[in-house]
């Protein structure tokens, strides 16, 4: 059991959230009377390889579970996973697979590309660190899950607008069930996300005190990226309800959503290239390590 | 032949003739009832449509009646005359019959390619026939296969998916693709156009409830609301209407739009933002074509609806080759179990005499060796039926492949002079 727990790797679930993206957009080309079986068989499959993974990693890394940038990302990922079979199955006829796959994959990449180290941990922080990741990642999730409704809108709007019948196997959910989806997703997104910012400050200002761990400065890029993120769902959450009730709103939230997902995309892109002080291990020993060495 | 079809069909006979040739259920079941007693011995089964007039007949050990008194029939049950039906109706015999019902029930053969209504026709001409005591195994059994073809036919071609109506279009394709449902939505019907009527009753089975009929003429609209279950409204409060309303189908008579781009944006602040779809059926058209570019306004005229069902017509049009690839198979395969079935007689006579001979030897063999305990006996004898099975097999594995290409009366001939089976 054990050896076959530890072979589960990424290469596994990737493959068959591959599969169920190469499925999804076969729709419009042909029927098939066994694809939605297929389609579920693939991403139930990867899904549990997906959780096995995590949960064989939660297991066996002896800091707190999940607690790396790579764990970061794979939850996420893992979360859409999950979000996405529910969908199709309660959906079967909505190919909602060819927006939230490419999610879910390019989340994977992002892990493969990022430290497996898990953040540093000191017992008096846990705690508030668990908070900080769980509150950005319910941010990031809402912002994904925001966008991709967007996105969907902008395509059934465009149908509707050019008087086209739907194409066959790609039946969009309505723009009431999708605007109501893009509306939401900027107020989660910007409160979750800030609570995340307050959650790090606070972290970090514990951690300053105590002189446990290194402490993150204001000018670190990771806190700039995360501050301008919040900024900018303050402000996307604030302009969607402004334009709620303009004829235009439903086009305007999908937009609106659609960039969100942008710069927490280049948020992302600059905690995985630029130099941070964020989640690095202590360049000198916290003075419990100091008394602990003295002794 | 086993099998015959007598019929005519929306192209083959001229309306009024269809209309006289037609079968009520009672007039169905009646001529059914004749048809049992002035052919003793043959099935039939009578299938009568709006569009379709088509008598199956069979026969299991004899030919079925000719077609030509199958005809005659036909004529006499209802009264017409024989020679005016002669030139109308087809006749089919045999593949050809199981092809064309295989076709008919799975909407191949219908006015409106794909609609599903004929399936339960069928499926009520073949119950109609077992009350009548006409139908037999035969026709039994290719009804059966007749129903499964169908629904080969619907779960593996999108033949019957694409709506070809225009209230259908209007309510599944668009209304729906704006909105996610209807009990909560403001519906105004504003004239009292047939077709109206027709996708009101679309949006009532998508749940639609509140429902304003606006009419030039007061005591139309209330007697138009009566009769939809809707709510009588105002004419002269359709801007107050407009206001609140999320969808309009609109149907009247005007020459001139009613809703003009100006009295649109009077009411567009009121509306606060919300959709509004506009089912423009009329024509002219009742609204303003330029509102339709206007944020938040789907507005289909009915040449946008009628675009959208000729291009959903050509889509099933694409389904064809698929669908008569499934009909073709579904024929194959009834007609060589058919073939296949008139050999039975022949396998069995000659299974029988093996059998007897293979019995004798052994009686023969155990009395030679009376020391031979049951055990051994039976692994004997075991031993002498796989052996015959053996041998059996590819005459019959022959057999079966030739029934596939039609009835093997080359084969059966030269296994009953090999083997001196008797007819």
């Amino acid at each position: 059991m054990h050896a076959f727990l530890s072979g589960i790797s990424l290469v596994c679930f990737v493959a068959s959230y591959a599969v169920a993206l190469a499925l999804e957009a076969s729709r419009p080309l042909f029927r098939s009377a066994v694809r939605s079986m297929l389609l579920v068989g693939f991403a139930a499959a990867g899904l549990l390889a997906h959780s096995l993974f995590l949960g064989w990693r939660a297991v066996t890394e002896p800091a707190v579970p999940l607690s790396s940038p790579f764990d970061w990302y794979l939850l996420a990922a893992w979360l859409l996973a999950a979000g996405y079979l529910w969908l199709t199955l309660a959906n079967p006829r909505t190919p909602v697979g060819l927006f939230l796959l490419p999610v879910i994959l390019l989340l994977v990449g992002a892990a493969q590309l990022s430290s497996r180290a898990p953040f540093p941990q000191n017992p008096a922080t846990q705690a508030w660190g668990v908070i900080h990741g769980i509150f950005n990642l319910a941010a990031s999730v809402s912002v994904a899950l925001g966008a991709v409704a967007g996105l969907m809108w902008l395509i059934q709007a465009g149908r509707l607008a050019r008087k086209r019948a739907p194409l066959q196997g790609f039946r969009m959910p309505s723009l009431e069930r999708l605007a109501a989806i893009t509306a939401r997703s900027p107020g989660i997104a910007a409160w979750t996300a800030a609570a995340g910012f307050a959650s790090g400050m606070v972290l970090n200002a514990v951690n300053k005190q105590r002189g446990l761990l290194e402490t993150v400065p204001w000018t670190d890029p990771v806190v700039l990226r995360m501050g301008a993120l919040v900024v900018w769902l303050i402000v996307a959450d604030a302009l969607a309800h402004a334009v709620r009730r303009r004829p235009d709103g439903g086009r305007l939230t999908a937009w609106l959503a659609l960039v969100s997902l942008g710069v927490l995309t280049a948020s992302i892109l600059w905690g995985l290239f630029g130099a941070t002080r964020h989640g690095v291990p202590p360049t000198r020993p916290a003075p419990a390590a100091i008394d602990e060495a003295a002794a | 032949m086993t099998l015959a079809l007598v019929g005519g069909t929306h192209r083959t006979v001229p309306l009024d003739l269809r209309e006289r040739l037609a079968f009520s259920a009672e007039q169905a079941a009646e001529a059914l009832t004749r048809f049992r007693d002035r052919f003793p011995g043959s099935e039939g089964v009578l299938l009568s449509t709006c569009n379709r007039v088509e008598f199956y007949a069979a026969a299991v050990d004899a030919a079925p009646p000719p077609a030509e008194q199958i005809v005659c029939f036909l004529a006499e049950c209802r009264g017409i005359d024989a020679s005016l039906l002669v030139p109308v109706l087809s006749r089919e015999h045999d593949e050809a019959v199981v092809r064309h019902l295989f076709s008919v029930t799975s909407g191949l053969d219908s006015m409106v390619l794909g609609e599903p209504q004929i399936l339960a026709q069928v499926k009520q001409a073949w119950a109609l026939a077992q009350e009548s005591r006409t139908g037999g195994p035969l026709t039994g059994e290719m009804f059966q296969a007749a129903l499964r073809t169908a629904k080969r036919v619907t779960t593996e071609t999108a033949l019957g998916r694409e709506r070809i109506s225009i209230p259908s279009v209007a309510v599944a394709d668009f209304a729906s693709g704006v909105f996610e449902r209807f009990d909560d939505k403001r519906v105004v019907l504003l004239g009292a156009g047939k077709m109206a009527a027709e996708t009101l009753r679309y949006l009532r089975a998508a749940g639609a409830r509140d429902v304003t009929v606006l009419n030039r003429t007061a005591g139309r609209a209330v007697e138009l609301a009566a009769r939809l279950g809707a709510r009588p409204g105002r004419f002269e409060e359709l801007s107050g209407e407009l206001a609140i309303a999320d969808l309009v189908i609109s149907t009247t008579g005007a020459t001139e739009p009613l809703v003009t781009l100006d009295l649109f944006r009077q009411v567009e602040p009121a509306r606060e933002g919300r959709p509004l779809v506009v089912l423009d059926l009329a024509v002219p058209r009742d609204f303003d074509p330029r509102i339709g570019s206007l944020p938040g306004v789907w507005l289909y005229a009915i040449d946008d609806l009628a675009a959208a069902c000729a291009a959903n017509r050509t889509r099933r049009q694409r389904e064809m080759p698929a669908a008569l690839a499934i009909v073709d198979e579904e024929t194959r395969r009834f007609m060589g179990d058919l073939h296949h079935r008139s050999t039975a007689p022949v396998i069995e006579q000659l299974k029988a005499g093996w059998s007897e001979t293979g019995e004798a030897e052994l009686t023969r063999l155990f009395r030679r060796l009376p020391e031979l305990e049951a055990a051994e006996q039976a692994e004997i004898r075991q031993a002498f039926e796989r052996y015959a099975a053996k041998l059996l097999h590819p005459p019959l594995a022959s057999l079966r492949n030739e029934s596939r290409s039609g009835p093997p009366h080359g084969l059966l001939d030269a296994l009953k002079r090999l083997f001196d089976l008797q007819d």
